[in-house]
């Protein structure tokens, strides 16, 4: 019971009233930037557009005016000061908890406005902070502004074909030579790498120390000779991530990040800010697809609106979502509340994947065979190309498995599996395809 | 809005958890098991006086005037431990159809006893088709004499042979109406034998009992509808605390557990149903918490209709779930009789089917959104 609203208590610090401050400043700057997402109660069904995306498999010309838009949208936040919620004031940002940040998120997903993914997912959410929290004076006066007011866009030149979950176990070489290093291997798995100017690598520097203690972080500029980008096309048909080859690309010594053979706790920031979500899924067209309206409207176009099989399908669906959201506003609120963020971001990280690909299995089994072949009747092929998404739902971001390991063992306090790989030279480690 | 605070909810958690510690341990849950009554008075006793009985009772009739979302707490907590109390059959079923009555007469009258623990309530709607229904009652009830007179058969009545009230449906000539039975001639009561042994059941057989009519004449439909939206957040929470009971037992096991030279939970195959489990009682705790807040007129949450439904579909297949994986976790020693884990089990397939089963609770979530 509240009895008291102006003395803080210690159970309510003064950042309860500093949110609610917040919330009024970024729901002026939205209403006066944005125009609110009007809530659907109903689908009219064969209207729009007869797409449904999840990964754009646009052509190239429109996923670059994609990218040039979102450019926009983060250059108006960061000039109304939403363009860094967590970033120290000295490179434009709000110096507020990212709890604040998550708040944002929240309150932005209510409005229509360009979908900034492409700066803010891997750049603005984790190579920024990265930056921030390893680059020496020069490298964050350098980068964080132009980044953050949309003008610099980062990839995460992380991922290797041996190194995915493992990814301590990269092998791409970085050697020193004068000023310089020089860099080759190769990485993958690069999303945005084509729109990107600067990549954030890791690379082996020491191939004689266990797999963590050898390995430096660099920021590669993306247009230097030597990087090689090749679009990998996805199964759904669009070509929106990268393979990037590294061919004695020089990288000056002033822009490695953090100490020599010091890269992993480097990664580890990075990973670490790799942002929790919460509340934000609502929005886009996979979850429209499989909201209670559409796919309402789709039995109805189908007729199977009284069958008892469809129906009691649709109302398993339609539970789990709602209380996926029902989960995700609760921790929204406790946030607002001043409360810290707990697991429940991957608890809905792993139901948004189940609903969406339960969801979507669930419209192809009533748009049936109609699903094989493109003959043009609205609202039937076209879920081919959510469906061939759903795969990728388990597995980016980390997979499905490494999640659970990670809930069994930080939230629930089960032993890890034993290893001596932590405590074996990486030269000596086994890789995929050499002998045991 | 709920009138307590997060903090002040947790104070009753810690003190309803306390005195479930001391008084409802597992030797102490077999005696009541094996008892005649089906559960230990002085633990009814102690949970009234501490108020737990009296919180969704308006502070007029002698309740303290709080809500769905602080009974959740307690029932969580009963939940959690299995306890095997009357309040699920006394403080939701009964004491909520007294409210819905809108009966002025029959709350005054009826509801300070089970507010002060001291009467033990039954409601008897289910016939011997099983089904959870408002009207087309096979039992009947006549005037003659100027009183009524009840006939017919209820069964699947929670805590049916204990209580000192039984809320008997029946029709009339003007429809289905609720009457307040007290013993007497006429009342034949059967213990049957339960699949959830923490939870009596009783078949009731009136052969021209008198009863009081409680509500309107025919007005037990909509008395019975939002008895069934009450009882469904109730028993959400406590199958949410059920559910999280069985995530423990299953991580504290695969902890202590050692095969292979390692505890079983730095298994992954051990591991990943421990996380799966944490997922689906996060998703149930979820589900409860909006149904109760609902439940009690907050605004900002989803509609209560919808969300007591959503909530009894997560949460029936969450606590199954769980208390399946338990189980398992749990190997050969989680299969025997002296384990505590088949009884979550069997709370769990009965909550489940309770109020109809997975059918009718989807039909019943789909009717609330309108289709």
């Amino acid at each position: 019971m509240r009895t008291d609203v102006t003395i803080p208590s210690p159970a309510h610090p003064a950042g309860a009233s500093d949110m609610d401050a917040f919330i009024a400043r970024a729901t002026r700057f939205l209403e006066a930037s944005a125009t609110r997402r009007a809530v659907e109660h109903a689908v009219e069904w064969g209207a729009g557009p007869d797409r449904i995306t999840y990964f754009g498999d646009d052509s190239h010309e429109v996923a670059a005016a994609k990218v040039e838009q979102a450019r926009a949208w983060q250059k108006t936040r960061y000039e109304a000061g939403f363009g860094w919620i967590t970033g120290p004031p000295e490179f434009g940002g709000l110096g507020l908890t990212p709890v604040h940040d998550l708040v944002y998120d929240g309150l932005e997903a209510q409005y229509d406005v360009p979908d900034t993914a492409v700066l803010s997912l891997i750049g603005l959410g984790m190579i920024g902070p990265t930056i921030l929290a390893h680059g020496t004076e020069e490298t964050r006066a350098h980068f964080l502004p132009r980044m953050y007011a949309g003008e610099v866009i980062a990839c995460q030149l992380f991922s290797e074909p041996s190194a995915g979950s493992d990814l301590a176990n990269v092998s791409t070489r970085a050697v020193r030579d004068g000023d310089d290093w020089v860099l080759n291997g190769q990485k993958v798995w690069t999303s945005v790498a084509q729109h990107a100017h600067v990549g954030l690598a890791l690379c082996r520097t020491n191939p004689d120390q266990p797999k963590h203690k050898g390995i430096t972080a660099f920021l590669v500029d993306m247009s230097a000779p030597g990087v090689e980008i090749r679009p990998l096309r996805q199964m759904s048909g669009g070509d929106e991530f990268n393979e990037v080859f590294l061919t004695d690309v020089r990288v000056p010594d002033a822009r490695r990040l953090g100490d020599v053979d010091g890269g992993w706790r480097v990664a580890l920031t990075t990973l670490m800010n790799e942002r929790a979500s919460v509340g934000s899924e609502g929005a886009g067209p996979a979850a429209r697809a499989i909201s209670l309206p559409f796919l309402t409207a789709l039995l109805k176009a189908n007729g199977r609106l009284d069958d008892p099989v469809a129906r009691r399908r649709l109302a398993e669906l339609y539970a789990d979502q709602a209380a996926t959201e029902y989960l995700n506003r609760q921790a929204l609120n406790r946030l607002r509340e001043g409360g810290q963020p707990g697991p429940e971001a991957s608890v809905s990280k792993l139901m948004y994947a189940q609903n969406i690909t339960r969801g979507t299995h669930f419209a192809a089994e009533v748009v049936g065979p109609r699903l094989l072949a493109d003959t043009g009747q609205w609202g039937t092929f076209s879920w081919n190309e959510l469906l061939l998404s759903t795969p990728a739902l388990r597995i980016l971001g980390g997979t499905e498995d490494i999640m659970k390991n990670i809930l069994g063992e930080r939230v629930l306090g089960l032993p890890k599996e034993p290893s001596t790989d932590a405590t074996t030279p990486y030269r000596d480690l086994r890789t995929s395809g050499s002998q045991a | 809005m709920s009138g307590t605070s997060v903090e002040e909810r947790d104070d009753l958690r810690r003190s309803v958890r306390e005195l479930l510690a001391r008084r409802c341990d597992d030797a102490a849950r077999r005696v009541a098991i094996d008892s005649e009554q089906g559960h230990d008075p002085h633990l009814w006793a102690q949970l009234a006086e501490l108020g737990a009985t009296s919180l969704a009772i308006p502070d007029e009739l002698s309740g303290a005037g709080y809500g769905a979302v602080e009974q959740a707490v307690v029932l969580e907590e009963l939940g959690a431990r299995l306890a095997p109390t009357p309040f699920f059959g006394t403080v939701v079923l009964a004491a909520s159809a007294l409210l819905a009555s809108g009966d002025l007469e029959a709350q005054k009258r009826l509801l300070p006893g089970i507010a002060e623990g001291t009467t033990l309530a039954a409601l008897a709607v289910v016939e011997a088709d099983g089904i959870w229904k408002g009207k087309n009652f096979a039992a009947r009830a006549d005037q003659s004499d100027g009183s009524w007179r009840l006939t017919g058969e209820k069964t699947l009545v929670i805590d049916g042979a204990v209580a000192d009230l039984l809320l008997v449906a029946a029709d009339t000539d003007a429809g289905p109406t609720l009457f307040a039975v007290a013993e007497g001639p006429g009342v034949a009561r059967t213990p049957l034998r339960t699949l959830d042994l923490t939870r009596r059941m009783a078949t009731i057989t009136l052969s021209g009992a008198t009863g009081t009519p409680v509500g309107s004449i025919g007005a037990a439909g909509p008395i019975l509808d939002a008895v069934l939206d009450r009882a469904m957040t109730a028993l959400a929470a406590e199958q949410t605390g059920a559910a999280r009971a069985c995530l423990q037992a299953s991580v504290a096991y695969a902890r202590e557990r050692v095969q292979f030279g390692r505890p079983i939970g730095s298994f992954q195959a051990v591991k990943h149903r421990c996380a799966d489990m944490f997922t689906r009682v996060e998703l149930a705790a979820a589900a409860a918490d909006e149904a109760a807040h609902a439940a009690d007129g907050d605004e900002d949450r989803a509609p209560f209709q919808v969300a007591c439904a959503v909530a009894h579909t997560v949460c029936s297949e969450s606590a199954m779930a769980t208390a399946a994986e338990n189980i398992h976790v749990h190997g050969g020693i989680g299969f025997t009789w002296e384990h505590s884990a088949h009884l979550y089990f069997r709370r769990a397939k009965a909550s489940q089917l309770l109020f109809g089963g997975p059918a009718v609770h989807h039909e019943r979530l789909l009717s609330r959104v309108g289709l």
